[in-house]
């Protein structure tokens, strides 16, 4: 699949601002499956300093800083980026659970993608006997990390109620597990606080998801949002799998990538610290558009 | 000879003295004593400072720990416990911990090899990786330390090492050698302490610290300085300790060591980083390099662009200054993972992989539980072994104990913690149980063994590791050595490295160097004005509002007061308070027709609400406390008689009696606060340096005492106002004397108008205020190079003259207000100019979300 992304979020501020020093991840990340072409993002007021580097878990991470005095910014990213998974595995094949966990305490590297980063709670993550035990119904000694895995992530789906009013952006994993609701934020944040609990690494994953319009409708410009989901780890062969409890669907061509980190904490699309003594407004618009094959 | 009969006498008294405090001494059983040796004999260096006490009279010894115990109050000595906002005293342990050369030889060789492991491994671990790639250390006993900082990965040390400052917790063990238990890496606290410690007890005793030639720790100061010094890459660098602020648990340590050390004391917010990624401080004179930022503040919290987004304690982009050795930072972020229990497993192995040698001193034996083989053993010998969280203080079935000993748990307990440690191991290490030694604690008249814990600093110098001799222990009020952390009930004392030949005495400076002259400290950080202006303001608006109640109480007591002139003047006393937020505005009841006009009968209310309604954000307790809270931002600066003066003011307002006061107590009460605050600038005056910080204290106070004398006249003497009214302006702004002494005609509106607003020659006048303030902005520093003159200097100089040239019959009262206005605008303007964000701009956390 290929889609076109535009990405536009405004602040709106109460006072001025200022110094604003600003963090973006908003290039899609660089991995097999996803293409991307034509990334380019413009900030207003113009930065005056803007730098591009990977963070820990390899994300592109730009950060800014807008140094004259200001009440609006306006941060429009977009690209063009061609999707094409590899299928799932075959679920049976992926190794026991339990190895998957002694590899992964056992791993010999801190790179980007070693689960070694991925075990322990984080910040907005914390492990509770709750989600641990709730995750631990669908790991039966033995059983194939993939599969159960993808179950946990149907099981969240089928358990949850999908609620954008019953959740904040700062909602604990223990909260919405206490109300079985709230939005892909949540989701993704219970299903790792349950993995970790065993002692498997899991990571939040940021990005987009193609929405569909209702039959008969044209799509709407601009009424897409972010989304998040979960990556488990399966073992040095087949790595990180991406699993998306809001949907109950492992991670495909409908899916395209932007970062990977230990929570919400490490991958918010836009994030900084101002300078100023007033609130702000924000707004955000997402737009993924499938583009024609002719294209 | 009765000479010689008096001193056996004194010296059998001495033994008898010696007796009585330590006849119930014993050591606990199976554990190991500093004074009692295994063999039951007393060791020598104990009874010689026993000894050496008990030859003074009783009543000396006494006074002296009563004088010692003075010292630590006086000179604000405080430490916090987490989570509580007031501060504590800082307890100082009775004895001293003694420890003989010899042995201390040992123990130095064993830190500074630590601590050259430790640098190593943190230098491999951020940098080559083979530690990791080769199975040396696993990579999940560091991913779980919140001090493990991926983002340091590939950073070359700007000056040149990981760390600066390292600290190691030890103990003696029952085979007599000292133990490692706990590494501190990330910001080691204790050292300022350890060396106030030493600085009270020395004064308190300084004939035995003499005469027990006890090595001085001031060099060990000296050398770190120097160590900091060499790594920045200007001949004088500018070095700073950043805190996390005042609420951080060791903040009186930070200003302390900022002080004796002569570094500038940082906030997040006082750096920035900019040009060519380096960083600086905000000054009043601009952006100053900061070339040595000496870290408090814990590494999660350093960077808001790189670390944890929420922080508010760190600098944007420091990690990316670091990365580009734009500054020097000491310990660099990510240290810390090293102090995680977890380590304790791996660094007695990798000593001999890393220096080639095995450990000197060792450490408690540790298994971490993450690798299999040591869970297996750890799950299989649980009874003879201690379980505790391999990184943090929790962990599932743990609770909220630290420790738990696998012996002393119940069945159900047990079970749980099996199954914690079989599904997550990595969480857990399991301990070798150590019986540490006991020191004698004096309690009630007696002396009692308690488990102490002693801390042991060792520092980078250009001349390797250098180990101060002596340290920071802590002492145990229970027999129980499980909790030595700075709680409820637990000593600090100082500690004695005994020498056999007297200690040639040093000061921070050797005394044959030419040290380069300094008059002045440097760029003042905008912080620091900003807090020394305010401290200036309070302290002014606490004196006014204390005479705004002082003229109020006064004359209710007056029986003389002709009840209707009082009146007006009542109300106009009643309005200034509310007006400052003082007291609330009464709800305009309707006045029964048949009530008399009598005097207020409910006086002494709004007088006591002014002094010590906390709520009142304008009451003077409230002041007080605003213009302490603004001084606790910059202990550094003030003199400890300063700090000891706010701290009577505050708590003379906050003590006075409950239930109502009567006139004459609110009175009192009243001349003892004006009496503090006169002190308060009697000591601005006479012991402040006149730097630009000076300056900034004398702004505070000018503004403000200017703006509220444009109050008092537009409230007393406006041009309706009654003889009473100009009485009351007159004893407001203090002149009655001066009034009287110049106008022999009573009180007229011209004359008092005159002294009140314009008459440069009244220390009390607006017109003096505005004088002085134009002369402190023109002697402070500009950044513009054209020559034409800053905001602040214009609007001072031409207010000054607007002063200057006014007549008093000519004055209206609407320009009373003006000038009010302008000296408002005008520390508008101070603010803008010379603060950090301007009047009132602070960080603030953005985050997207989607």
């Amino acid at each position: 699949m290929i889609y076109d992304v535009t990405h536009i979020t405004r602040y709106e501020y109460a006072a001025p601002v200022v110094v604003n020093d600003c963090v973006l991840r908003l290039r899609p990340r660089e991995e097999p499956g996803q293409v991307v072409s034509r990334y380019k993002v413009e900030v207003r007021p113009t930065p005056s300093d803007f730098v591009e580097h990977a963070d820990a878990f390899a994300n592109r991470v730009a950060r800014l800083r807008i140094e004259t005095p200001h009440r609006q910014m306006s941060i429009t990213s977009s690209f063009r980026v061609e999707v094409a998974r590899a299928a799932p595995p075959i679920a049976a094949l992926t190794p026991p659970w339990e190895a998957t966990a002694a590899l992964a305490a056992a791993s010999e590297s801190l790179d980007p993608d070693s689960p070694a980063l991925a075990l322990y709670p984080s910040r907005r993550v914390a492990l509770f006997s709750a989600a641990t035990a709730y995750a631990r119904e669908s790991f039966a000694p033995k059983r194939p990390v993939y599969e159960a895995a993808a179950e946990l992530s149907k099981r969240v789906h089928a358990d949850f109620t999908y609620d954008s009013a019953a959740t904040e952006v700062s909602t604990t994993p223990a909260e919405a597990f206490a109300a079985r609701r709230g939005v892909c934020q949540d989701f993704a944040h219970v299903m790792i606080s349950g993995l970790r609990g065993l002692g498997l690494p899991a990571l939040y994953v940021s990005g987009y998801i193609r929405t569909f319009p209702p039959p008969g409708k044209p799509r709407l410009v601009g009424a897409d949002a972010s989304h998040a989901w979960v990556a488990v780890w399966c073992g040095p062969s087949f790595g990180w799998l991406g699993l998306d409890p809001t949907n109950a669907i492992p991670e495909g061509d409908d899916h395209i990538v932007l970062a990977r980190g230990r929570d919400y904490g490490d991958v918010p699309p836009v994030d900084g610290v101002v300078l100023s003594y007033g609130g702000h407004d924000m707004e955000v618009s997402v737009d993924v558009a499938p583009v024609e094959a002719k294209a | 000879m009765p000479a010689i009969a008096r001193t056996v006498s004194a010296s059998a008294q001495a033994d008898a003295q010696v007796a009585g405090w330590t006849k119930d001494y014993a050591p606990l059983p199976g554990i190991p004593d500093e004074f009692i040796g295994p063999d039951g004999a007393r060791r020598e260096p104990w009874t010689a400072l026993l000894r050496r006490l008990a030859m003074s009279p009783p009543e000396t010894v006494a006074e002296r720990f009563a004088a010692a115990d003075r010292r630590v109050r006086n000179r604000g000595m405080s430490y916090r416990v987490h989570g509580e906002t007031s501060e504590r005293v800082w307890p100082i342990g009775r004895l001293p911990l003694l420890i003989s050369t010899e042995e201390w030889r040992q123990i130095e060789t064993g830190v500074a090899q630590r601590a050259e492991l430790i640098e190593r491994v943190l230098a491999d671990v951020y940098g080559e990786g083979k530690l990791i790639a080769e199975g040396a250390l696993p990579a999940a006993a560091l991913t779980g330390s919140p001090d493990f900082i991926a983002a340091m990965r590939g950073v070359k040390p700007p000056g040149g090492r990981w760390l600066r400052l390292y600290a190691a917790d030890i103990g003696r063990g029952p085979d007599g050698r000292w133990w490692v238990l706990g590494d501190r890496t990330q910001a080691p606290s204790g050292s300022g302490y350890a060396l106030e410690n030493r600085l009270v007890v020395s004064q308190a005793f300084p004939d035995i610290y003499r005469e027990m030639n006890v090595e001085r720790v001031a060099p060990f100061f000296r050398d770190l300085r120097a160590g900091m010094k060499g790594s920045g890459d200007r001949a004088e660098p500018r070095i700073c300790i950043l805190t996390p602020g005042p609420y951080s648990e060791t903040y009186f340590e930070h200003a302390y060591l900022a002080r004796y050390l002569g570094f500038l004391l940082v906030e997040g917010d006082d750096l920035v980083v900019g040009e060519g990624r380096r960083a600086y401080v905000r000054t009043i004179a601009g952006l100053k390099r900061a070339d040595v930022i000496w870290r408090q503040v814990d590494s999660e919290w350093i960077d808001p662009t790189e670390l944890n987004s929420a922080s508010r304690l760190g600098v944007p982009g420091l990690i990316d200054a670091i990365r580009s050795s734009g500054v020097v930072v000491e310990n660099l972020p990510g240290s810390g993972f090293i102090e995680s229990r977890a380590m304790l497993a791996f660094l007695p192995r990798l000593a001999q992989r890393l220096i080639g040698e095995p450990l000197k001193m060792p450490n408690i034996a540790t298994w971490w539980c993450g690798q299999s083989g040591a869970r297996e053993r750890v799950l299989e010998n649980l009874d003879q072994i201690s379980i505790a969280s391999a990184f943090g203080d929790g962990a599932r079935g743990l609770d909220k104990r630290r420790v738990a000993l696998g012996a002393e748990l119940g069945e159900a307990e047990r079970a749980a913690l099996k199954g914690a440690i079989a599904e997550r191991g990595l969480d857990y290490v399991g301990q070798e149980v150590v019986r540490l030694s006991t020191m004698p604690r004096w309690e009630n008249g007696k002396l009692v063994p308690r488990p102490f814990v002693l801390r042991v600093y060792a520092a980078a110098t250009p001349d390797g590791w250098k180990v101060m001799p002596g340290g920071f222990a802590r002492v145990s009020d229970k027999p129980d050595a499980r909790a030595v952390s700075m709680g409820q009930g637990v000593e600090s004392v100082d500690v004695w490295v005994l020498g056999d030949k007297p200690v040639v005495t040093s000061s921070l400076l050797p005394s044959r160097e030419r040290p380069h002259i300094a008059r002045l400290l440097g760029n003042l950080p905008s912080r620091a004005a900003d807090n020394l202006f305010w401290f200036g303001r309070y302290l002014e608006r606490t004196e006014a509002t204390l005479r705004v109640v002082r003229c109020l109480s006064a004359r209710a007591v007056d029986p003389e007061a002709p009840a209707t002139g009082a009146r007006g003047a009542f109300d106009g006393l009643k309005a200034l308070l509310v007006a400052w937020g003082a007291i609330e505005a009464e709800a305009k009841a309707p006045r029964p027709a048949d009530s008399k006009p009598a005097l207020e009968p409910k006086t002494a209310r709004p007088a006591e609400a002014a002094l010590r309604a906390v709520e009142n954000r304008g009451s003077a307790l409230s002041l007080a406390n605003s213009a302490s809270h603004a001084a606790s931002v910059i202990r550094e600066r003030l003199t400890h008689q300063t700090w000891t003066l706010i701290g009577r003011l505050k708590s003379a307002l906050a003590e006075l009696p409950e239930g109502p006061l009567s006139d004459a107590q609110i009175l009192d009460c009243i001349d003892e606060q004006l009496n503090s605050i006169a002190a308060l600038a009697g000591l601005f005056d006479e012991n402040f340096n006149r730097g630009a910080g000076w300056r900034f204290y004398e702004l505070g106070r000018r503004i403000e005492r200017g703006i509220n004398t444009c109050r008092i006249a537009r409230q007393f003497a406006h041009q309706k106002a009654t003889e009473h009214d100009l009485d009351v302006t007159l004893d407001l702004i203090d002149s009655q004397i001066t009034y009287h002494s110049r106008t022999l005609i009573g009180v007229a509106l011209g004359p008092v108008r005159d002294l009140t607003l314009l008459d440069p020659y009244n220390p009390r006048s607006v017109a003096f205020q505005t004088e002085r303030i134009a002369e402190h902005i023109a002697a402070l520093p500009v950044l513009r190079q054209d020559g034409i003159p800053e905001e602040p200097l214009r609007l001072a100089t031409r207010l000054s003259a607007e002063l200057t040239s006014e007549i008093a019959y000519e004055l209206e009262d609407a320009g009373i207000l003006a000038i009010e206005n302008q000296i408002a605008q005008l520390a508008e303007a101070i603010g803008r100019r010379y603060f950090l964000h301007g009047a009132s701009a602070r960080a603030e956390k953005v985050m997207g979300l989607g």
